[in-house]
């Protein structure tokens, strides 16, 4: 048992919160074995897992910012439509003033951060909810983008797609891999090693309780073993394919931004903010100024993720967007966000995101038509959220709890006084 | 932090020689986008069908036909919708699972026909042969083949159709119409615009129609998405800023949808009903044709048309050049697509049992 | 006396929180139809007791026994205990602001016919209700419009309609004018008149000694005695005897202060109110503090002891209308907590839970939070010195928690008051304003705390403790400040600190003398 605990409690990522990543990630892992059985083992073959990375690269990308958003105790209903309506300009701005495409993602970028500040003025100098301003917002892109557009389809050039739809060029000797993707995996495979053992020389100086060897040794073992297998798929797809461009873009943000969430002092302000802002504001935070780069980060990673859509459709249209706004909230959700802000993580959002991707690229492959994926998507947000929920008001989290503790109904989680013993137990848990 | 480096290092070197140790097994890949088609395929296939959202009778009626006929040719059909919301990210989503899941033809109802280059290419390099379906895949060179309704003659048809229905009703003119259009992100809706135009403009040159709004270029005409409210919308305000003491004497519409969402508009407003358009056979729209509310409707029997495709898919899987009677009209910006095309086919409360004979839902309402 | 029958007696109730334990063993005896005083300290567990009773924490979460009306009752939520005809008036009114009179009366208990909301019946009996208790208002008007003595008054008539007959008022006068305290006595009176049992809960011992037949005194957790006030002749001094319990010395640990030169002078301090621009919320107030000293802030209620603090430091309360800052001789302007914190000030706040803290953060990210440049190099917190420095606080000021990674919200309250301690005094402040540091604390806990203000102002700190409990600063601050209305209104000096004339100035009105 004592060998159970320790290796919850350490087995993945950092100090805190690593029971609901473990959960999360197992979730994640029963999936994607669940799929593989029922597809016949088309969902880990390299092509499929290709597309699953440029089909939601740009959903996970906005589930970054939203996971700041949500954080911070707000909401943003507008990505959808400031991602619809850059990609228009974008498109626009390329078509007929020939900017090339570097400049045209430039001014994409632009855009978002422009939108993001009118957006950001609103929320955290007039005060106005997030809620109304990104749900004008969501309402004057979406108008903006038809009004530019004409409602129209326009097509982008060639090398603008790359950011969508491009692969790492084939380099190098032979291997019968895709080089550069190798490359990758392995520059993955050090980052790790090295991160493990920084950490267990990070613990021996706090004089904290060390980590055992053999469930680092396992860690690195299992993460090591996961990228390896995931870099031998994504190099060994068709020649000219490999680890996907938007999957590049996305891995550096997730990388960057949760080395920021973490580790930075304005990272920290975020949670602060959300947690508590008074306290935050009492502390010297200045919530102003963290309300509004949230809110603007927000729509400049909106904007990018209108950009890579735009690039994978090779043109941008009038549907652009529709949506996305739900996906990207449900994703930080199902990541283990809490609704009132405070509470969440940039690794638990993407895990959110790839349940709800793996699930839409599962059911598809098995031939379930959108209809009953809208159901059962619907359901699995519903019952992960709710499970939370109910397993914070049970005091703790643990899934092998959970599941032993439906076999062992005479040893309750709460200790009932020995009086009246006639009473219904779920009432001794209200909280003082 | 060197030593630390240093220890990483050693062990990414060993993972990556375990990576190369265990090497070769990369798919040959490239081989498929030239051969595939000439050879011919298993008959048992996998045959990938994806269709737009189920807004309308028809695609449900397609999706029912293309399973039911594809699997009575002896292939296996995998027909997809897209999501109500998410149309385009749905629809590309569901062309490469069928790529992967090795479809060996893949029919588009296009939901944006601007959007699908990339998966359209992914499914031509992996040797999977692509047919338009009703709606022409743009500005790619990855389309082989679309089949389609010849849909400027149904534009002609529908002003036509207008024109002697308001000569039916009034001998004399001028006439008040108004023009609707279809979904701009749809290629067709220019099209049966434009088609019906041809009709229709040189009568409004000599002045015996009027456009009564002004509203005559697609921009201000177009419904987004082919939306029923949409039309409703824009039906109720022409009444109140044009119609307040005018007759309204007739309406282009594009399709059964929106004609219905027209007639509603002006059924609510109190006015009486002018001669409206149509196009796809709705059960509804039929229905109204028959009580003397919609003027007219277009027969593109939708079964001809599938079963026209799955002809196509056929001969493709005997290695054979489909049937195709259009080569030089559809040009999709990238190439000009090898097209077969039905004639349709207009039909009004006069020819209404004739029209639907052999259809089983509809030739019982016409009785 | 003795044959009037007992209404309601609470037998050895203990109740626990994690950490505390709020009561032990209390006996409460009320007997029908007397008006029954509970008092104690801030912090003993009254409203415990009274949350026990009215079922908020529900039976089973307490161990003991109520015997209400000869019963053993055992209520799961408030609706029971109301059914029952006890009813609790919190001093937070439970009142809807935009909803009428009628509306609020029969909230959750609306007079129907044939399903539909009978208002005909509602507005009858609300206008009898209101005159029962001497309220005279159109029972249209909205709770919003009327002053807070008449809502008082509408809580007691919502009281009434639920059939009351164990009325429970939680210091039902704290927000009340004089007039209207009077009222609200007089009302109670003629409720015993008529036979109704109350139950109140009040900090105003003249009140208590005026209208009370009987008085339990609460310390601590534990039940202490209960007096007959006509029979055992009980006057005020008798009962803080019994609230107190024992000396006032041995609260607090020995201590010789080292006081130093004046490093901090605040001088005509003026601040508007943040809403209603034109209140004062401080009135050109003075006062200075010196190296190694412990100033206290002894004020009544809403005298803006908070206000001025909270405005001091970095204007975090208020609109900024004039006054300057010295500190070390020269001007300082501190128009942010950036700003104060920077220059020097820490201000822990009285409400730990809703400003103090954020309850979602670990110790040690709570601890560095309000200076992580402290720990950040290039951008980059480092893990390392955050722990080391969380941990330290943890053994200095004896943080009863395995390990710095535990959630601060797991913590009792004396020990989440030693990580907002903790947290102010890693951003190595020279002048500290403590808000009510004790508040909500335990004895046990409230000693150590005592100790480390002492070490600080030993450290050549400047301390402030802002403080209800006049005990306490007479106990603890070498010098204590009045505060009246928004303005200095005494300066008294340890040695001659005592309860009386720190509550005349502390009721005066008028404007210190500048020394």
């Amino acid at each position: 048992m004592s060998r159970l605990k320790d290796l919850q409690k350490n087995l993945f990522g950092g100090t805190t919160s690593n029971a609901r990543q473990f959960g999360m990630i197992f979730t994640l892992v029963a999936i994607v074995v669940l799929f593989q059985i029922l597809t016949d083992g088309l969902t880990l073959r390299s092509d499929n897992l290709i597309a699953l990375f440029q089909q939601n690269s740009y959903i996970l990308i906005l589930a970054i910012g939203m996971l700041m958003v949500i954080v911070a105790g707000h909401i943003d209903l507008s990505v959808g439509s400031i991602a619809a309506f850059t990609g228009i300009m974008v498109a626009k701005a390329m078509a007929e003033w020939n900017l090339p495409w570097p400049v045209g993602i430039l001014f994409g970028l632009a855009i978002g951060a422009l939108i993001g500040a009118w957006q950001g003025f609103w929320v955290a100098y007039i005060g106005v909810p997030a809620f109304i301003v990104t749900l004008a917002g969501m309402l004057l892109f979406r108008g903006g983008n038809q009004f530019i557009g004409n409602a129209n389809t326009v097509p982008v050039p060639e090398g603008f797609r790359v950011i969508g739809s491009g692969f790492l060029p084939e380099t190098g000797p032979d291997t019968g891999y895709n080089n550069l993707t190798l490359l990758l995996g392995l520059a993955a495979v050090i980052a790790i090693v090295w991160r493990e053992l920084k950490g267990r020389r990070t613990r021996k100086e706090m004089n904290a309780e060390p980590i055992p060897m053999w469930i680092s040794i396992l860690r690195m073992v299992v993460m090591v073993g996961v990228i390896v297998f995931v870099t031998l798929r994504f190099a060994s797809g068709r020649v000219g394919t490999s680890f996907p461009v938007s999957g590049i873009i996305l891995a550096a943000l997730v990388l960057a931004y949760s080395f920021y969430t973490r580790n930075t002092a304005g990272g920290r302000h975020i949670y602060a903010v959300g947690g508590n802002p008074r306290a935050a504001e009492l502390s010297g935070v200045k919530l102003k100024r963290v309300n509004f780069y949230v809110m603007m980060n927000m729509s400049v990673l909106a904007a990018l993720a209108g950009m890579i859509f735009v690039a994978r459709s090779a043109a941008s249209g009038p549907q652009d967007g529709n949506g996305w706004e739900l996906d990207a909230i449900a994703a930080v959700f199902i990541g283990g966000a809490a609704v009132t802000g405070g509470i969440g993580t940039i690794s638990g959002s993407i895990v959110g995101g790839l349940v709800m991707a793996l699930l839409n690229n599962g059911l598809q492959l098995m031939g379930v038509g959108t209809d009953r994926v809208q159901i059962i998507k619907g359901l699995v947000l519903l019952l992960a959220v709710g499970l939370d929920v109910y397993n914070k008001r049970q005091g703790r989290f643990s899934i092998i709890g959970s599941i032993t503790r439906s076999f062992h109904r005479d040893t309750p989680a709460v200790p009932t006084p020995s009086s009246g013993a006639e009473r219904e137990p779920a009432k001794t848990t209200v909280a003082g | 932090m060197r030593k630390l480096l240093g220890k990483s290092m050693a062990v990414g070197a060993i993972a990556l020689l375990a990576l190369t140790a265990c090497g070769s097994g990369r798919d040959g890949g490239s081989s498929g986008s030239d051969s595939g088609g000439s050879k011919g395929f298993a008959a048992n296939s996998l045959i990938g069908v994806a269709l737009p959202a189920k807004t309308s009778e028809n695609w449900v009626l397609a999706g029912d036909l293309f399973t039911n006929g594809l699997k009575e040719a002896g292939f296996q059909p995998n027909v997809q919708y897209a999501g109500a919301s998410t149309t385009v990210a749905d629809q590309q989503a569901q062309i490469t699972s069928m790529v992967t899941k090795g479809a060996k033809v893949i029919v588009i109802g296009a939901t944006d026909a601007a959007q699908l280059s990339t998966q359209v290419a992914a499914a031509h390099q992996a040797g999977v042969k692509v047919i338009a379906y009703d709606r022409l895949i743009l500005n790619t060179p990855d389309v082989d083949y679309y089949v389609a309704f010849d849909n400027f003659k149904v534009g002609q048809l529908q002003g036509q159709a207008l024109l002697d229905g308001m000569k039916a009703k009034k001998p004399n003119g001028p006439y008040n119409i108004e023009l609707f259009s279809g979904s701009p992100d749809d290629n067709n809706s220019k099209v049966f615009f434009d088609g019906a135009m041809s009709v229709l403009k040189p009568e409004i040159d000599k002045g015996n129609v009027v456009v009564a709004s002004g509203q005559k270029d697609i921009k201000q005409t177009a419904i987004q998405g082919w939306k029923a409210e949409g039309a409703q919308a824009r039906m109720d305000q022409l009444l109140t800023s044009t119609y307040g003491n005018k007759e309204l004497d007739g309406v282009l519409s594009p399709n059964d949808t929106l004609a219905r969402a027209i007639l509603t508009s002006v059924k609510g407003a109190g006015k009486p009903i002018p001669v409206v358009s149509g196009q796809d056979s709705e059960v509804e729209s039929v229905k109204s044709i028959v009580a003397g509310e919609q003027y007219m409707t277009i027969n593109k029997d939708t079964r001809t048309l599938v079963k026209q495709t799955i002809d196509m898919v056929k001969a493709l899987q005997a290695g054979n050049a489909p049937q195709v009677n259009d080569t030089t009209t559809y040009n999709n910006g990238a190439k000009v697509v090898d097209t077969f095309l039905l004639p349709p086919v207009a039909v009004t409360k006069a020819n209404a049992a004739e029209a639907y004979a052999n259809d089983p839902k509809l030739a019982p309402l016409t009785k | 006396m003795s044959d009037v029958p007992i209404l309601l007696e609470m037998r050895s109730i203990t109740k626990e929180f994690p950490g505390v334990k709020a009561l032990s063993d209390v006996n409460l005896v009320v007997r029908a139809g007397e008006v029954h005083a509970i008092v104690g300290e801030n912090g003993a567990g009254k409203s415990t007791l009274m949350k026990v009773l009215s079922g908020v924490y529900p039976y089973g979460s307490y161990d003991g026994d109520i015997v209400y009306r000869g019963e053993v009752s055992r209520f799961g939520d408030i609706r029971a205990s109301e059914r029952a005809g006890i009813v609790i008036i919190h001093q937070e009114l439970a009142l809807i602001p935009h909803m009428s009179i009628t509306e609020n009366i029969f909230l959750g208990n609306e007079p129907r016919k044939n399903g539909a909301i009978d208002w005909k019946a509602a507005n009858r009996q609300a206008l009898e209700l209101m005159a029962r208790v001497g309220l005279r208002e159109d029972p249209d008007t909205l709770i919003k419009d009327i002053g807070v003595g008449k809502q008082q008054l509408v809580e007691i008539a919502k009281a009434f309609a639920k059939n009351v007959k164990l009325l429970i008022l939680d210091e039902p006068t704290a927000a009340l004018n004089e007039d209207d305290s009077q009222h609200l006595l007089d009302l109670l009176r003629g409720f015993r008149e008529r036979g109704i049992t109350s139950i109140i809960i009040s900090h105003k011992l003249n009140e208590i000694e005026a209208i009370a037949d009987r008085i339990t005194i609460i310390r601590d957790g534990h039940t202490i005695e209960t007096l007959d006030v006509k029979g055992d002749g009980v006057d005020e001094d008798r009962i803080v005897r019994g609230m107190v319990g024992r000396e006032l010395h041995s609260r607090f640990p020995d201590h010789e202060p080292k006081i130093g030169e004046v490093f901090f002078e605040v001088r005509d301090w003026t601040v508007r109110h943040p809403i209603s621009a034109e209140r004062l919320v401080a009135k050109h107030s003075n006062f200075v503090v010196r190296r190694g000293e412990i100033v206290g802030f002894a004020g009544l209620m809403g005298a803006g002891r908070t206000e001025l603090a909270m405005s001091v430091f970095g204007r975090s309360y208020g609109v900024y209308e004039s006054g300057t800052i010295y500190k070390d001789g020269k001007e300082i302007v501190l128009k942010t907590v950036a700003d104060a914190i920077a220059n020097g000030l820490a201000y822990v706040s009285e409400d730990r839970k809703a400003i103090g803290l954020n309850l979602l953060d670990d110790i040690k990210t709570s601890t560095t939070a309000a200076k992580l440049s402290k720990i950040t190099h290039h951008g980059v917190i480092d893990e390392v010195e955050e722990y080391q420095a969380a941990e330290a606080y943890r053994q200095s000021l004896r943080i009863k928690t395995p390990t710095v990674d535990e959630g601060v919200n797991k913590l009792s309250g004396g020990n989440q008051q030693k990580v907002v301690l903790a947290k102010w005094m890693f951003t190595d402040p020279d002048l500290l304003i403590l808000d009510e540091p004790t508040r909500g604390i335990d004895v046990g806990a409230k000693y150590e705390i005592y100790g480390i203000i002492q070490r600080l102002a030993d450290q050549g700190k400047g301390v402030i403790v802002i403080s209800s409990e006049l005990p306490e600063l007479i106990g603890l601050c070498d010098r204590i400040y009045t505060v009246s209305e928004g303005t200095i209104t005494g300066e008294v000096a340890r040695q001659d600190a005592d309860p009386e004339n720190l509550m005349k100035l502390m009721t005066s009105t008028k404007k210190m003398q500048t020394r």
